[in-house]
């Protein structure tokens, strides 16, 4: 166990996060179980005050996640002394075996609050709350992992033995290493940079497409899923080279730092951004034809359609940009 | 024209202190009329005024606004005619800070921030700017001739001039229709025949007003086009009087 | 968009109108608030600040320490491992090093007191740190007399008085030579206290440690990367310990903002009451609210941050100094050379400002519900 006051706030944060997860999960299922629209029932106008309850705490939490997100890689960073051969982030999360399933639950359960949300943006603009199930359903999905990340990171935290060997970002991320993330790192770049600039180019086209005809938005959605990971890919394998002008340092973390102009920040920012956006267009598709929601999802749709698109653009532009200018060139 | 059909609002439903305080009531109110609901307290009065006004929903019935320009892009729309009591708080709000002006028997004034704020109140949360809405409680603060005290507090008016904030704030937002619940109460005579002047010009103003009262300066004025007489949660009676 | 903003600002001003006009009740979360945060900030200000100093100090450490380990305790390293040391492949250099603690009956401190033949040069004289030169009232040209083992005064002239600088080491420090340090201390010729060993190239670092572990089993390698871990997690540890104890303020803090948001006053209440009625709704209501808490944390926060940032670095943390520095009686009035950055605030903020959030999410939410005809039925 480690006692450090970012460690206390993480794990503080996260006690809250749960807590209000789990009120909220309480009831939601209230308000699945007990939900009736035509009563004007004591009961059911207590429900519908529930909804603002919740809606405001699940924006508090998306909130406090996408801040939690920046704050756990830096607090794996600057834990990095203590691990003897650990360079950076890379090597502390590895310091035991929950550091990186912490790190990718959080990305999904940023992703998930934000799908969530648009959910319930869509609801409600309708007068009839068509899609209470669906967000509610949505709800008892996501909580439990909200608590699943949550008791992971206390056991991450509480596993750290300072003075663990631990392999640094230098081994963790080169060729020689087995295990997932040295396979990305491994991707050729060749190929990978291909996979990038199409599933790209695709997800800009089908979006485009989308925005102007409203149609095909399950092929937009699905491409710009499939580029999220990509770029996610993309950054860890060749990307991220061109930043360090190294040709094997492998690591995603290091570019949130200073050194390298916190571009981390708004590579991830836009990536995470454009995830939901696209995510969120997909999410809505089997509701477009029920009832009230047919005049009120296509407007968001196209408005999420082109966010994703800004964000995804951006990544691309910055990306593109270094790899021009970059000091390092690779075959 | 607002549609009253068959409402009942009871509380505590399903428990022993369940009391009843609409029962049945069906209703038309016709616009740029005054109607006056006449009856002793407890008989149901203010709780029609909150349910017409957009602040509660009926237990069973239902509300139609008819040929209300509504500022939203209606999805029921059939004929301009809108049914409320199904609808979810947040549209009701809409609805309601943009249609029903408000008067209550309290005033319900904000101590401590200026009479012009108090007036500007109700224009906060529209996104209207600033500047436009200020214009507008200036104006109407002048009309009722309390221009002067616009940046007063409002703990030092009379009471006169108290219910004139109030009733300019209940026109900041130019609704169509003004309900009023009891505004005599805390008037003395020669206040309330003032309000009901007030009330003339607004109705000349082309508004559709609407006042619960058991003052008879109120329901004895010539210019009330309609009374519903109340009684334990029900119309006694219900006409043109004159 | 125009019209959102034009909503939050309106919001936002009838925000700040209704703060000032409850001042009494305001002020007081904001004194509690504030409070917090400060002791809050002062405590990670000061740990960063101290690891940092840490890090500078160690900065000019040997790569390596050799000790030797007599029954498992530090003993005396023969000088002879030096030139054994010296002759392993990478090894640039080995230095020998004398240095000892030295009880000052006088006034109840340990100094460190190190021996070194390149600044002294001079037998009987000594450069001393700025703590000592305070406490024992003493200047360049004085004589400074320290008790031998021997009990035989030895009496050492100041040469100069090491500079104060930000320097958490050098304040409590003697410097003399070696051989006035073997008079001082008896301590026997051809041994050493440790060694410093300097390394061509750091990556083979370990390898050369245990090459040394091997030629000599008794001796114990010890490298600055080790010593630097070692202070951090100490530092670390001093501060999560104090934030836990500082919890059961933040426990109480949290439990009082959630008094303050559940036990609205009945003209609060009645204010929402009328708010409601007059148009304004839920979400309008649960705006003003998040608007409120913003001002108020932001406040705190701002003025707790730079209350704090003056007391760990301008007034060099009174509050906390005896209980995370250190272990020495006079310890240095140092002055920390400021360190904040964007993650210490980012922790800050974590531990005060979100819990405070949290715990007015519900209250703030009952209150926004409130039933807008509650105000027609008064």
């Amino acid at each position: 166990m480690i006692l450090h006051p970012a460690a206390l706030a993480l794990l503080t944060t996260a006690l809250l996060v749960s807590g209000l997860g789990a009120y909220s999960c309480f009831h939601g299922m209230r308000i699945l179980g007990k939900w009736d629209l035509s009563s004007g029932s004591e009961l059911q106008l207590e429900l519908e005050r529930r909804t603002y309850l919740i809606s405001t705490v699940m924006s508090y939490i998306l909130a406090f996640q996408l801040m939690l997100l920046f704050l756990y890689i830096y607090t794996a960073d600057s834990l990095h002394p203590l691990f003897t051969g650990a360079m950076c982030a890379a090597g502390s999360l590895n310091a035991n075996s929950f550091g990186y399933p912490v790190l990718i639950l959080k990305i999904v359960n940023f992703l998930l609050s934000g799908v969530w949300l648009i959910v319930n943006h869509t609801d409600n603009k309708a007068y009839d709350y068509p899609l209470i199930r669906v967000k509610y359903e949505l709800l008892n999905l996501l909580i439990p992992l909200l608590v699943l990340e949550s008791i992971l990171m206390f056991a991450y935290f509480a596993g750290i033995k300072p003075d663990i060997i631990t392999s640094c970002c230098g081994s963790l991320f080169s060729y020689e290493s087995g295990g997932f993330s040295g396979e990305i790192a491994s991707l050729p770049h060749i190929p990978m940079k291909i996979a990038f600039y199409v599933s790209m180019s695709l997800t800009l086209a089908s979006g485009l497409f989308f925005y102007l005809k409203g149609r095909s938005g399950g092929l937009f959605s699905i491409s710009a899923t499939v580029a999220f990971l990509v770029a996610a890919a993309s950054l860890v394998s060749f990307i991220c080279l061109y930043f360090y002008e190294l040709p094997t340092h492998h690591c995603p973390f290091c570019l949130l730092q200073k050194e390298y102009g916190h571009v981390g920040y708004l590579l991830y920012a836009t990536l995470l951004g454009g995830g939901v956006a696209g995510l969120g267009v997909g999410v809505l598709m089997p509701f477009k034809k029920l009832g009230s929601m047919a005049r009120i999802i296509p407007p968001v749709q196209r408005r999420l359609a082109l966010a994703a698109m800004i964000c995804y653009l951006l990544f691309v532009l910055i990306s593109s940009w270094k790899m021009l200018f970059s000091a390092l060139r690779m075959g | 024209m607002i549609e009253l059909a068959s409402i009942t609002k009871s509380f505590n439903s399903g428990r022993p202190n369940q009391f009843t305080a609409v029962d049945n009531v069906s209703l038309m109110i016709e616009p740029q009329k005054v109607t006056v609901l006449k009856g002793p307290s407890g008989s149901g009065k203010t709780s029609l005024l909150t349910m017409i006004g957009c602040m509660a929903r009926p237990t069973s019935g239902r509300i139609f606004l008819h040929g209300i320009a509504s500022a939203l892009p209606s999805q029921q729309d059939q004929a301009g005619s809108l049914e409320i009591t199904s609808l979810p708080e947040r549209f009701l709000n809409d609805i309601r800070r943009v249609t029903f002006g408000f008067i209550f028997q309290q005033f319900n004034l904000i101590k401590g921030i200026s009479v012009l704020e108090n007036v500007m109140l109700p224009a906060y949360p529209t996104g209207e700017s600033r500047a436009d809405f200020r214009g507008r409680a200036e104006e109407l603060l002048e009309m009722f001739s309390i221009g002067r005290h616009a940046g007063q507090r409002v703990e030092l008016l009379s009471g006169g001039e108290l219910q004139r904030v109030a009733i300019a704030r209940a026109l900041i937002n130019n609704p169509s229709i003004i309900i009023a619940d009891e505004p005599t109460a805390h008037l003395d005579s020669k206040l309330s025949y003032e309000f009901m002047e007030i009330v003339g010009k607004l109705k000349e103003a082309g508004k559709t007003i609407i006042i619960a009262s058991h003052d008879p300066i109120v329901y004895d004025a010539p210019l009330v086009d309609v009374l519903v007489d109340m009684r334990d949660g029900a119309i006694v009676s219900s006409g043109r009087d004159r | 968009m125009k019209t959102t903003l034009e909503r939050h600002l309106n919001i936002l001003d009838f925000t700040l109108a209704s703060l000032l006009r409850r001042k009494g009740k305001n002020l007081s979360l904001l004194t509690i608030y504030l409070l917090v945060i400060f002791m809050l900030a002062s405590l990670v200000f000061f740990v960063t600040a101290l690891k940092r100093e840490a890090a500078i100090i160690l900065e000019d450490a040997p790569d390596m320490v050799v000790q030797r380990l007599v029954a498992g305790r530090q003993d005396l390293v023969p000088t002879k491992y030096a030139e054994a040391i010296a002759s392993i492949r990478g090894v640039s250099k080995v230095r020998p090093r004398l240095w000892g603690y030295y009880y000052d009956g006088l006034n109840g401190a340990n100094y460190t007191i190190v021996a070194d033949d390149d600044s002294v040069t001079e037998p009987e004289s000594a450069m001393i740190g700025s703590a000592i030169a305070r406490s024992r009232k003493v200047t360049v040209g004085d004589l400074l007399p320290l008790i031998s083992y021997e009990k035989v005064p030895l009496m050492l002239q100041i040469s100069s008085i090491l500079p104060a600088g930000s320097d958490l080491m050098a304040a409590d420090l003697i410097v003399i030579s070696s051989e006035d340090f073997q008079t001082l201390f008896n301590f026997p010729a051809g041994q050493a206290t440790d060694l410093a060993v300097t390394v061509r190239n750091p990556k083979e670092l370990t390898t050369i440690a245990s090459k040394i572990a091997q030629l000599f089993p008794d001796s114990r390698p010890i490298l600055k990367s080790e010593i630097l871990r070692t202070y951090q997690a100490v530092f670390d540890w001093r501060g999560g310990m104090t934030v836990i104890l500082l919890s059961s303020a933040l426990i109480s803090f949290i439990i009082f903002a959630w008094d303050k948001a559940t036990g609205l006053s009945a003209e609060e209440r009645k204010e929402i009451g009328i708010l409601k009625s007059i148009g304004w709704s839920t979400p309008d209501v649960l705006l003003l609210k998040f608007w409120e808490g913003v001002v108020i944390s932001l406040t705190a926060f701002l003025l707790g941050v730079v209350l704090a940032y003056g007391h760990v670095f301008f007034l060099s943390a009174p509050l906390f100094a005896q209980a995370l520095k250190g272990w020495s009686v006079i310890y240095p009035s140092f002055r920390l050379s400021p360190v904040v950055d964007g993650y210490q605030l980012a922790v800050l903020f974590f531990l005060t400002v979100v819990p405070y959030t949290t715990a007015t999410i519900i209250p703030c939410w009952r209150a926004a519900t409130a039933d807008p005809d509650t105000a027609m039925r008064s």
